[in-house]
């Protein structure tokens, strides 16, 4: 394993304008971009608007969201968001149990990735005290989150078929093939954890549950499996020329606009931005591995779907290369871990933790508390969702756009209402 | 050993601009704290000069007043904003600074700078309360349009109901 890959080149034939010290495809910019605090009033007095609400039970809205569309034929005028539906109060909660506590809490945040929520909260704990995780707690809980990726990779390419509905193959047919092999990662995850979705494995100071024996025979049984079917997959939806109509040159995303919105993940680097938190600020065991960064110019939906696959198969490559290199010892640097007092932080100190998730740089921004008569509990965590900052891109992409490509646009930023509201 | 640090480490000339240009002190990892007057012209700063293009977070933190310590009502309000790795070799590097704000007073929003900005900040302000001056639509987010108070606020009674949902 040799440490860190370099920047790819830029693809012959496409010409770049620098943006922010970054080259960006010039194609793709496309300032200025629609006003989402434009005034619909102000609008042709003579067109006859509509208002369409879309959700909150839409089902192409990957959990409760409400987009609140004035329509101008079937064209949209202007779409305001409206969030909420599924907000929990979990920044709450985290205040008011103590940091042991709060992973089961979290894991209902992406409900798509548990691993990745689990994972960035306990990082910035340890920052917060100070204590860094044993070399074979980094390289399970890396292999974890890569499992973990192309879990969730799987089953945004299947709902985001079911978006398109009949348009391929009777629409649940892809979503179908892609449940059948996340269930399989589920499995392992169940072996592991003895959870299939909620796994409360990470811990402060490494993880809670040693790999079983054999297990990793089994997991890469099943990555090979699912390698072998995502070229299937990606024939299936890419020789279809009805996919290829509804998605190829729908929804180009300009980079500029992503990068002041805060958006990252395969959606940025579907818009040609070579950036990666687990190459560029490594993190656990990803400095050991030399990581390539698939990156596509198109900027259009099928460009988000060609990252999404490619990114799901290198991710089977860095879970197999890890599997090899579990190194041996203990699997958490603190003792008594399940003790609710475990972690005393009483300086009133802030620490922030950053990972890349299926979706976006994943932050954890945590304030000690002050006072030691407060207790054990964070004085404040804030969690910065990649999926919040991916659907404030909507306003700017749906004004102009047809509404039926506005479904295919809205399932090609995978957001997760869950972890957009909290 | 020594411990891990607890935030990414500052890069070296967005630290000199807060020394030199606006005189601020970066001595520790969470930042420099900035006067509100001079928070607009150092995000113009960061972000035009430095290349700090990708807003990472704005969030804010309310302390209660603390008549022993002399201290009033007020809230935290941090930001941080990062630099894109490129071809050159620049590595990516975060960078973030926080500003005081007394309960009902307001701060300068950073819309105008980063987009990114206005729904963290509406989030901002519908959990914890934190005014922000000239925000193009400074309304709830998160909570329902008509509910009382701001639950994140270390002075929200939890255990009461709230009308009209228990």
């Amino acid at each position: 394993m040799t440490p860190s890959a370099s920047h790819a080149p830029a693809p012959a034939g496409v010409t770049t304008v620098e943006f922010g010290g970054v080259q960006v495809p010039v194609h793709l910019t496309q300032a200025p971009w629609p006003d989402p605090h434009f005034d619909v009033e102000q609008y042709d007095p003579e067109a006859d608007l509509v208002v369409l609400n879309m959700g909150p039970q839409h089902p192409s809205t990957h959990g409760v969201l409400r987009v609140k569309m004035y329509l101008d034929g079937e064209i949209c005028v202007k779409a305001v968001p409206y969030l909420g539906y599924l907000h929990r109060g979990v920044e709450k909660l985290c205040e008011k149990l103590s940091y042991v506590q709060i992973t089961p809490i979290i894991d209902k945040n992406d409900y798509v990735s548990p691993m990745m929520n689990e994972l960035a909260i306990n990082m910035a704990f340890e920052a917060l005290i100070g204590v860094e995780p044993p070399p074979r707690s980094q390289f399970i809980r890396t292999i974890c989150a890569e499992i973990q990726r192309v879990a969730s990779h799987l089953l945004w390419v299947g709902t985001w078929g079911l978006d398109m509905g009949g348009a391929i193959g009777g629409g649940a047919t892809i979503f179908m093939h892609t449940f059948r092999e996340r269930e399989m990662i589920l499995d392992l995850f169940e072996e592991l954890t003895g959870c299939r979705f909620h796994y409360n494995t990470h811990c402060v100071g490494g993880n809670r549950h040693d790999l079983p024996a054999g297990w990793d025979k089994k997991v890469a049984a099943v990555l090979d499996h699912i390698h072998s079917r995502s070229f299937e997959y990606e024939d299936f939806l890419t020789d279809n020329p009805i996919f290829l109509a509804r998605v190829k040159g729908v929804g180009f995303i300009d980079p500029t606009l992503m990068l002041e919105l805060g958006v990252s993940g395969p959606l940025l680097r579907a818009s040609g931005v070579d950036f990666d938190l687990r190459r560029d600020a490594p993190y656990m065991a990803y400095d050991k591995i030399d990581l390539n960064v698939p990156v596509e110019t198109g900027g259009d939906c099928l460009a988000r779907f060609r990252v999404r696959v490619a990114e799901l198969r290198e991710s089977i490559r860095v879970a197999r290369l890890l599997l090899e290199g579990v190194p041996e010892g203990p699997i958490c640097a603190l003792k008594s871990i399940t003790s609710p007092s475990a972690v005393k932080v009483t300086d009133g100190s802030t620490a922030y933790a950053c990972i890349e998730s299926p979706r976006g740089e994943l932050g954890t921004y945590v304030t000690a508390n002050t006072e030691r008569k407060l207790g054990p509990h964070p004085y404040r965590c804030k969690i910065r969702p990649p999926s919040l900052h991916c659907l404030a891109l909507l306003p700017y992409l749906a004004p102009g756009q047809n509404i039926s490509d506005i479904i295919v646009i809205l399932g090609s930023l995978d957001p997760i209402m869950g972890e957009v509201d909290r | 050993m020594a411990p891990p640090p607890r935030s990414p480490p500052l890069p070296a000339d967005a630290v000199a601009l807060c020394q030199e240009s606006f005189g601020l002190a970066c001595d520790s990892l969470e930042g420099p704290e900035v006067p509100r007057e001079k928070l607009l012209d150092l995000a113009w700063a960061l972000k035009e000069d430095l290349d700090f293009v990708y807003f990472v977070y704005c969030t804010s933190t309310h302390f209660p007043a603390d008549p022993g310590k002399d201290l009033p009502d007020r809230t935290l309000v941090a930001y941080r904003v990062r630099r894109m790795p490129n071809r050159s070799g620049r590595p990516t590097a975060s960078f973030p600074f926080r500003v005081w704000v007394p309960t009902g007073e307001a701060t300068p929003s950073l819309c105008d700078v980063w987009l990114g900005a206005d729904w963290q900040e509406r989030e901002q302000y519908d959990l914890v309360g934190t005014l922000f001056e000239d925000h193009p639509d400074l309304r709830r987010i998160m909570m329902p349009e008509d509910w009382p108070g701001h639950p994140l606020r270390r002075d929200y009674a939890i255990d009461t109901s709230h009308f009209p949902w228990r």
